[in-house]
């Protein structure tokens, strides 16, 4: 048992709060939604022409990326997936690549987006019916399309896309600095299969997320570089679905400094941007803006780090009672941890058919989630207070400290043992999102001599680079 | 994942081949991920990814279920307290077949799991012992997991030795869940490698964790920061 005596030597995390990434893609944004705009006047000019040759074709495909009206009635939702069917279909199965050009750069990414929104609305919407169990109609055409918007085909189509268009082999091609179109086959090699193929992916990240299946959903990224040169990162909407579900998935997966990072870095992307952002595109995006405020501070709450300033004056702002409840630890912040996670968590779905026969059997999957995920808030719930008295000493003896808490001696026992081991953390460095190194997470560090506690607190020096940076640009603009 | 319960090195290519490609949602797949469970149990590691695999064939195919496997899979997965794993494996059970509501005999064997799996999350370990000789009901519910009381009590030895220099013998007996003096005393020099001091204080050697060491933290500074400025301010000179 040699790995008693001689551990690693504990690493301390360093803040990455250099913001030059961002930064880069804000330029780049810039530039791009200046270029879209030049292409939106071409449209208009040369509009009438296109729109007299629209054949069947060209329209199915526009009509793939249209959102579904929320209220649409069952038959419509059946007859959406049965287009959705026969599109993918005809995209996947014809004889030989079809030959078509996607309608637009951000087509494919509404395709995707629509598909797997309509899954997921539909299974949301048929686990209510079956809970609400009055609908005798609704019901009985459900029982009878067991297969409509099934788990396993919506996964199919997805998978087929990824495949079809080698889109994987292209990524690895492209991370190695080889050109993709050597590996990308004569599906792949078109733009149609491998702007699909790229999305599916990120689709499947959702899609996992959706299932609870967090590790899975990270894993689905493997092949996909989280950078200013990802192809996502063109599509904001697809750049921000990405970061959100990413961000989410760490979280439940304890690794809440890998969750902020990620949500940092869209917020901060979001609010450099949102000037030039079209209002219709930026109002879609402000809920999910919210929620990820939200979730930052549950992640804060369990991980307190120092933010960047715009998000720490917006967390503020807009969460400042809850987040100094959620600070404070204990019982009183439970209720809170449940309304953010509520608010903020993706619509989980469960994947196979409810049951229609027991109404009451059919929980919500939120509420299964949540509770596994309270399960985590409330055994570290006392760490807060714990740090809080530590703070104030060198050495503290355990039945003092116990008496000031008016603890047992053995809960506080537990409390220490708790708030030590969480202080471990794995922290993504390179590679795949699931890698990581474990890593000390917290400025304070303690260790028992029986009942003698003793406490040492890390000295974070003064942080110059970042004001330095900051000052100086703002002198230039 | 760095901790080995993730992606342990016994994991066989056949395996891999399965978590790693589509097979993971053939449903035929499930036997052998079962099969390789209880590989698992008997050889005493734990492939928490390969075995969450199976809980999703389960979750897409919910007429596969074996109860004992669920349970077995949780099981495993709590033997790597303190880690999210346990959670992850829930999150892929079904809700209306775990929740305590529910009250079939798999909801039931869940809600007595998740149980003890709170107590060794929450590092009471003491009561986790307690409870767990509290009811015939666990030792049912971990006899297929060769040295169980094993594994956590090794574990629990691991996280001791991270955060105390010394501790009592009494209380290591409480929180090993052994028998007496004597059997900590033999558990800690034997297995451990730990010394017993006059007064029944067992001696934890140093290590990086209970060191409580001062450190400062610095900034760490380098060219790159400073890329953008140093571009900027030539192109503008130029």
């Amino acid at each position: 048992m040699s790995n008693f005596q001689n551990g690693m030597a504990p690493i301390r995390a360093m803040e990455d709060d250099s913001d030059v990434e961002e930064e880069a893609l804000v330029a780049d944004y810039k530039e791009q939604v200046q270029y879209e705009d030049g292409l939106d006047d071409l449209d208009t000019a040369g509009g009438l022409s296109m729109t007299q040759q629209t054949d069947d074709i060209q329209s199915r495909l526009a009509q793939a990326a249209q959102p579904l009206d929320f209220s649409a009635p069952l038959e419509v939702k059946f007859q959406s997936y049965d287009a959705y069917c026969s599109l993918f279909h005809f995209i996947l199965n014809s004889e030989g690549p079809v030959d078509l050009e996607p309608p637009s750069y951000y087509w494919a990414w509404d395709v995707i987006d629509e598909f797997i929104y309509q899954f997921n609305s539909f299974s949301s919407y048929r686990a209510r019916i079956a809970r609400q169990g009055n609908n005798e109609e609704e019901i009985q055409m459900l029982k009878e399309n067991p297969n409509t918007w099934g788990c396993y085909s919506v996964l199919n189509v997805l998978y087929s896309l990824i495949q079809r268009s080698q889109i994987s082999e292209q990524l690895a091609a492209m991370k190695r600095n080889e050109d993709p179109m050597a590996v990308a086959g004569d599906y792949g090699s078109k733009n149609l299969y491998r702007m699909l193929g790229y999305f599916s992916i990120i689709g499947l990240l959702r899609i996992h997320c959706l299932m609870g299946d967090f590790s899975l959903a990270l894993k689905t990224l493997d092949d996909i570089e989280l950078n200013k040169k990802a192809m996502f990162a063109r599509v904001m909407a697809a750049h921000f679905t990405t970061y959100y579900y990413v961000g989410f998935s760490y979280m439940m997966m304890r690794r809440y400094g890998d969750a902020i990072r990620m949500f940092s870095h869209i917020l901060v992307y979001v609010s450099r941007t949102k000037n030039f952002q079209k209002s219709a595109q930026y109002d879609s995006i402000t809920k999910k803006n919210e929620q990820m405020y939200a979730l930052i501070a549950i992640c804060v709450a369990f991980h307190p780090t120092r933010l960047d300033d715009t998000i720490h004056t917006a967390l503020r702002e807009k969460y400042g009672d809850q987040l100094l409840k959620l600070q404070k630890g204990g019982p009183d912040s439970l209720p809170i941890f449940e309304e953010l996670f509520k608010t903020a968590c993706p619509k989980f779905i469960s994947p196979v058919p409810p049951d229609f026969e027991n109404p009451e059997a059919n929980i919500d999957p939120i509420e299964h989630h949540l509770a596994i995920f309270m399960d985590e808030v409330k055994t570290n719930m006392w760490s807060p207070t714990v740090k809080s008295y530590l703070r104030l000493y060198t050495t503290m003896d355990l039945k003092k400290l116990a008496g000031f808490l008016e603890v047992k001696d053995e809960e506080l026992r537990s409390w220490l043992l708790v708030n030590k081991q969480r202080t471990k953390q794995l922290r993504w460095t390179e590679n795949s999102l699931l890698d990581g190194e474990l890593v000390n997470v917290s400025d304070l560090d303690y260790a028992m001599q029986n009942d003698l506690i003793h406490i040492s607190e890390a000295k974070v020096g003064r942080k110059l680079v970042d004001w330095y940076l900051r000052n100086l640009s703002r002198t230039y603009a | 994942m760095n901790s080995n319960g993730e992606d342990p090195a016994e994991r066989p290519q056949e395996i891999r081949n399965i978590i790693n490609g589509l097979e993971r949602y053939n449903p035929e797949a499930a036997t052998v991920l079962e099969a390789y469970l209880s590989q698992q149990c008997e050889q005493k590691f734990c492939d928490c990814n390969a075995n969450r695999a199976l809980l999703k064939l389960y979750q897409l195919n919910p007429d596969r279920i074996k109860d004992e496997v669920i349970t077995n899979i949780l099981v495993k997965a709590m033997t790597q307290f303190p880690s999210p794993q346990f959670d992850l494996a829930l999150h892929l059970l079904s809700p209306s077949q775990t929740s305590p509501s529910a009250r079939s005999e798999l909801s039931e064997a869940v809600d007595n799991l998740r149980k003890l799996n709170l107590q060794l999350e929450g590092a009471q370990y003491a009561r986790f012992w307690a409870t767990f000789e509290s009811d015939d009901i666990y030792a049912d519910l971990t006899t297929d997991i060769a040295g169980f009381e094993e594994m956590i009590r090794l574990q629990i030895a691991r996280l001791v030795g991270n955060s105390y220099r010394e501790i009592s013998v009494s209380l290591l007996e409480n929180w090993l869940g052994l028998d007496d003096e004597a059997e900590v005393r033999r558990f800690v020099s034997e297995t451990c490698g730990w010394k017993v001091a006059e007064g029944g204080l067992v001696q934890i050697p140093k290590n990086a964790e209970n060191e409580a060491k001062k450190t400062e933290i610095r900034e760490d500074v380098n060219i790159d920061m400073f890329s953008r400025v140093i571009k900027r301010s030539w192109e503008e000179t130029a």
